[in-house]
């Protein structure tokens, strides 16, 4: 991955603009404890990096806007800081990994890239609560059950029912992030007349 | 008054104990992880050592950390917690409140002051190339000098957004028609901050930069680094 300079501050604009929205709402989101604070705070991230491989489509440059995001979320306040670093930079692994595999981004790319990055977002805690805090997955998926089903209204004894809902509603989360980044990404290249190409 | 804050910050620099730019780095890594693996048990010796070291490091920072906005975000921070975190179990006053959320709110407000120091002390000791040319050591190339992009341009897009915003709620804000809005605001906010980096770029170019022919250069070392990095090993083993 050969950036030019162009390309790398496009890349800075869009990792600081992820890392706003993890600063400030992300802190904000975690404090008040809302439910699906994090999918709300990947969508926002997603978008903005899916809307930076669109102006740079290179290898590389999802994952370029992740570490910066992630880099500057080093400087929020309050609040857990290790688990959302190591969410966006997870994100930003899984959308490179899809937008390398299917070449230049298009409307179909980006809608899996999306759905699949957010995702992650579901299945981090199973990843890094073991790892980081030692929690056993059995604890975390206990976790994650009564969370889902107070939100969704069930009891805990269709839990698979619940992680399938929940499942569902972050890929579908991550579908409308490729279709707001595919459609803010074409308005903006018209308004600052920058072709794809960058 | 500038002139009276530049020869105060360079007495507070020359008061300070000579760190190298990797020394600095540890002590802003060891006061971020101490905090952030303090439980509710040692929190508050684990911050009361974090706000000594760092006050010892860097005797000015706690002036700049001080102020009535800070105060206000550390409020919005650390209030909501004591009344909607947990169960409502405790009277204090009259006020009933979360006693678990009590102790999240204070914790939080602990690692509010220690990072904000940490942050304070790290960005008047190093300077953001040295850190950029230290990524760009990690084989992260052009990494470095995006960073130091992304860090100039935080006030600039703050400002870009909240002139958005202001513009926005203006025309009638999100009242009717508000995707319509939200998209708008993105938008403007998002092409306000190419038009930015175009002019990073354009000032980068025209300074002959380009990321391939950058080559790291020596990162500031100090003896007293080593051994502030056995004391951060010991501590961090000592806790774990």
């Amino acid at each position: 991955m050969k950036f030019s300079t162009r390309n790398l501050v496009t890349l800075a604009v869009f990792g600081t603009l992820w890392g706003i929205s993890e600063i400030t709402l992300g802190t904000l989101l975690k404090t008040l404890d809302i439910p699906l604070s994090g999918l709300l705070l990947s969508i926002i991230g997603l978008t903005i990096a899916l809307i930076g491989r669109i102006f740079v489509p290179m290898k590389g440059s999802t994952i370029f806007i992740g570490a910066i995001a992630m880099l500057l979320k080093l400087f929020s306040l309050g609040g857990v800081v290790l688990g959302p670093m190591l969410g966006i930079f997870g994100e930003a692994i899984i959308a490179e990994i899809l937008l390398s595999l299917t070449g230049k981004p298009r409307l179909g790319s980006l809608i899996l890239a999306g759905g699949l990055s957010t995702l992650w977002v579901l299945a981090q805690p199973f990843v890094t609560n073991p790892i980081l805090y030692g929690r056993s997955v059995l604890i975390v998926w206990e976790k994650v059950i009564n969370n889902g089903g107070k939100l969704l209204g069930l009891g805990t004894n269709v839990a698979f029912w619940i992680m399938g809902i929940l499942a569902l509603i972050h890929l579908a989360s991550g579908a409308v992030v490729g279709i707001l980044s595919w459609t803010l990404g074409g308005a903006l290249q018209k308004r600052v007349g920058i072709s794809a190409e960058g | 008054m500038s002139l009276s804050y530049r020869i105060e910050s360079e007495l507070k620099s020359g008061e300070r104990i000579p760190l190298g730019t990797l020394g600095h780095l540890v002590v802003f890594s060891w006061s971020l992880a101490m905090v952030l693996y303090s439980t509710p048990e040692n929190m508050l010796w684990i911050a009361g050592l974090c706000i000594l070291v760092l006050l010892i490091l860097y005797p000015g920072a706690w002036c700049s950390v001080i102020n009535f906005r800070r105060f206000i975000l550390l409020l919005l921070i650390a209030v909501p917690p004591v009344f909607f975190l947990g169960d409502v179990d405790s009277i204090f006053l009259g006020i009933p409140y979360s006693a678990i959320g009590s102790i999240s709110s204070l914790h939080i407000s602990l690692r509010f002051v220690v990072v904000l120091i940490a942050v304070e002390g790290l960005t008047s000791a190093v300077e953001i190339s040295a850190l950029a040319y230290i990524l760009e050591r990690f084989g992260l190339k052009g990494l470095g000098f995006s960073m130091g992009v992304a860090v100039n341009l935080l006030p600039s897009l703050q400002k870009s957004c909240t002139q958005s915003w202001l513009a926005l709620r203006m025309r009638g804000g999100l009242r009717k028609n508000w995707w319509k809005g939200l998209m708008l605001f993105s938008l403007t906010t998002i092409t306000c901050a190419i038009k930015r980096a175009e002019e990073i770029a354009l000032a980068a170019e025209s300074r002959a930069f380009s990321p391939d022919k950058t080559s790291p250069l020596p990162v500031k070392s100090s003896p007293i680094d080593w051994a502030v990095i056995i004391l951060v090993c010991i501590s961090i083993l000592l806790i774990i």
